[in-house]
């Protein structure tokens, strides 16, 4: 038996997990189903019951039915396709969301999408839902490799690397975040949001927002865990516990990549 | 008559070619490349007046390939055809080149001769218009290394671009609707292939799926003219199956080349047992709805053609590749008028002769215990691959390497992207390669035991194959699933620790 099924029994039965995928079948590039697989591992492994909810072009988005949104990246004819029902018609009910502290997790396309605009590489400007304050511009160059990241609010004692973000980012926007908004993490390695400024992602309340693709979470356990507390506190109140789950197989899939970096790679 | 420029080019190839041997590496590219150098319209040449089939697309290329070079073979032609993976411009220009002396043999001896040529989808665009193949077919277009390519759109342009700059006749997939899209402004020269909607198996597609986790990302739920989702009556995997769009009406073309099986089957055994249809020049199977009906075994029933065949290579994406194989033979047939030495029978039927390519599901014995090589690069390819391996009844192991070295994308998230969910997993589970954490974790995610999993770094791959060889009890396989470069090492560790073949030929 594993560590983390030892923990499945733990008195959380009562408590549920409601996420909403959005668009998860325009929007699920790069793996990032892998960040809802995590949610709901270790979720589950913990005894929570968890509800999987997918919303999609024409389906009704109302905060009251969800804990947790999950906004992915798509190919640019795919987020043609969704940008319309994602700024006018599901629009204000997100925005109302996000003021009222609902969690959010955002990835490239996703993060891009609650911006101001998004400004193609010939000046066009594609209104965006302006729900955060930050805006994007597209360059020639495109940020391919693996990243890596430090996240302060993730600091735990006694866990050297707990504050350490592992991702692999694909983008040509560069994003620049206004004064309302935190960016996530400092860049350790990598371009980050925009190349220049040394840091990734952005935060705003319970809005979290990346570039990092793909095993984002499976790979950052602690930022899992970050998100799925802050999501059932505000379900079940300040008092509500998280209960520990080992991060095992997570730390070492992060030692391999760890020690795969270190090693330097330039093979063809 | 070639000019000096061409002999000097060909020259040069053959010299690059002799120096490479003799460092002892492999030479099935760079001849190519400097023979480009020097005759920049070298590939022209070499294909000019020639009977060129070429095959492109994100999957299947070199089984399909390897399937219709055997029945042109099989057949009585002299065939020239590139190896697997050197399908650039340099990879198929040092094929031609090197297929010269048994074109010249061949036509001594009054052969016919067929070229049969892989090439890479992104290159399809710039290389079709030298090749002038007489018969062209796409396979389909799944997601592939996407950091490297870009998108599956602009992957598709590119092909149609390679498709507007030659004559030949278009097969496509009628079940991609990718793919079938390219009939547009072509409709004269398409003919599509697919599965029988009646042998496709009718997924639910609905979410979260079955088990109750996701289902794998798609690549074309969405309507390509008007942004409406698609409706599905069937499903054979991927975004693959009878498709239709409400609002603008479009649909799933009926196929002239078609293969029914039986669903209850199960397409991992091997030497299993397929119908291929054809039917016939100008028709399609919706032609032959009522005859199926009505008729029970509708052999030769107004014109429609049935073939069962024995398939020597399983798994139910082979199912598209053989009907790809014959159709493009049978096309080629029409078209050089060869009607009769290339009958639907005979294609259909050469088939059964068909071996598989090293990396494409080949069992190998190692003294009294099994292996089997399933190359996987993409998603869609280790969703077939893990769906095969779930469903073979001698898998007792499953060993899988995951490298993320340039040629095979940097990017190894895709794995995330594939439903491991729902695929059971050999009793036990070996990991290596580069990003063996990756993968690893990946398996854990699915709901496999970590106690189930060695996984080791790339550096002990070779140890692990020991362990994983000795692990294994005779009579059972260990299925091997290798990402493009970790195929590379695994095969030369293969050559070197148990003395295989060189498979460089």
């Amino acid at each position: 038996m594993t560590k983390g099924k030892c923990f499945s029994k733990m008195d959380n039965t009562e408590k549920e997990l409601r996420i909403c995928h959005m668009y998860p079948d325009l929007l699920n590039l790069y793996g990032d189903r892998g960040n809802v697989l995590s949610l709901i591992r270790r979720a589950e492994l913990r005894g929570i019951k968890v509800r999987l909810v997918p919303v999609s072009i024409g389906d009704d988005f109302d905060e009251d039915d969800f804990d947790i949104v999950f906004l992915g990246g798509g190919q640019d004819a795919e987020q043609n396709v969704i940008r319309r029902d994602f700024v006018e018609v599901k629009g204000p009910k997100v925005k109302e969301a996000i003021e009222n502290g609902m969690v959010f997790l955002c990835i490239c396309g996703g993060y891009q999408m609650l911006g101001k605009y998004y400004q193609e590489h010939d000046g066009t400007k594609i209104e965006c839902l302006n729900a955060i304050d930050i805006y994007t511009v597209g360059e020639d160059v495109r940020y391919i490799q693996d990243t890596i990241y430090e996240a302060d609010f993730l600091k735990e004692d006694g866990v050297s690397d707990s504050s350490v973000l592992y991702g692999f980012e694909n983008h040509s926007g560069r994003t620049y975040l206004g004064p309302s908004v935190k960016p996530m993490a400092k860049v350790i390695e990598g371009a980050g949001n925009n190349g220049k400024d040394g840091y990734e992602g952005a935060i705003y309340k319970n809005v979290y927002c990346t570039y990092s693709h793909g095993s984002f979470l499976p790979k950052n356990p602690r930022m899992t865990d970050h998100l799925l507390r802050i999501a059932l506190k505000r379900r079940y109140g300040e008092d509500y516990e998280l209960p520990v789950l080992s991060t095992e197989s997570e730390d070492f899939a992060r030692a391999a990549l760890l020690k795969y970096k270190e090693k330097g790679n330039t093979a063809p | 008559m070639a000019s000096i420029r061409f002999h000097i080019a060909v020259f040069s190839a053959k010299c690059t070619h002799l120096a490479l041997r003799l460092m002892g590496r492999g030479a099935t590219t760079l001849p190519g490349k400097v023979a480009v150098k020097i005759d920049p319209k070298i590939l022209q040449k070499l294909c000019k007046d020639r009977d060129c089939v070429t095959i492109t697309g994100t999957n299947g290329k070199t089984t399909t390939t390897h399937m219709i070079t055997d029945i042109f073979r099989n057949c009585g032609y002299t065939v020239v055809t590139n190896v697997s993976g050197a399908n650039l411009l340099s990879g198929v220009t040092t094929s031609m080149i090197f297929g010269m002396k048994d074109m010249k043999k061949a036509e001594k001896e009054g052969k016919k001769i067929i070229c049969v040529l892989e090439t890479d989808e992104a290159a399809y665009g710039k290389i079709a218009c030298q090749i002038m193949p007489k018969v062209s077919v796409v396979t389909n277009l799944f997601r592939d290394q996407l950091d490297r390519f870009g998108e599956l759109a602009h992957t598709r342009e590119l092909i149609a671009k390679g498709l507007d700059s030659c004559e030949a006749q278009i097969l496509l997939n009628s079940d991609d609707s990718l793919v079938s899209e390219l009939y547009k402004g072509r409709e004269g020269r398409t003919v599509f292939y697919g599965l029988s909607e009646e042998s496709m198996h009718y997924n639910n597609v609905t979410y979260p799926d079955k088990s109750g986790v996701l289902p794998a990302s798609s690549d074309a739920e969405y309507c390509t003219e008007c942004k409406t989702k698609y409706t599905y009556t069937a499903r054979s995997f991927g975004h693959l199956g009878a498709f239709s769009c409400e609002k603008c009406g479009k649909k799933r073309k009926s196929p002239r080349f078609f293969v029914k099986y039986d669903l209850s089957k199960n397409p991992s055994d091997e030497g299993y047992e397929l119908s291929l249809l054809d039917a016939g020049a100008g028709k399609t199977e919706k032609d032959f709805e009522a005859d199926t009906a009505n008729t029970a075994g509708s052999q030769g029933v107004s014109g429609l053609i049935e073939k069962r065949v024995k398939l020597p290579i399983p798994g139910m994406h082979n199912f598209y590749n053989s009907i790809a194989a014959v159709s493009a033979c049978v096309c080629m047939g029409e078209k050089i008028g060869d009607t009769e030495g290339l009958s639907f029978d005979k294609c259909a039927a050469a088939l059964e002769h068909v071996e598989a390519a090293f990396g494409r599901m080949e069992k190998i014995s190692i003294g009294d215990k099994k292996i089997c090589v399933l190359l996987v690069k993409n998603p869609v390819g280790l969703d077939r691959a893990l769906s095969f391996v779930a469903g073979a009844s001698d898998a007792e192991g499953i060993y899988m390497l995951l490298n993320s070295n340039i040629a095979d994308g940097k990017d190894v998230s895709w794995i995330w992207d594939v439903d491991f969910e729902s695929k059971e997993f050999p009793e036990k589970v070996y990991v290596s390669g580069d990003r063996y954490g990756d993968m690893m974790l990946r398996i854990v995610y699915s709901g496999v035991d970590r106690s189930r999993i060695i996984a080791k770094p790339m550096e002990e791959c070779a140890e692990l194959l020991d362990q994983a060889i000795s692990d294994s009890t005779p009579g059972k396989c260990l299925y091997i699933l290798p990402n493009y470069t970790s195929m590379l090492a695994l095969r030369s560790i293969l050559v070197k620790r148990y003395h295989l073949k060189d498979f460089w030929k």
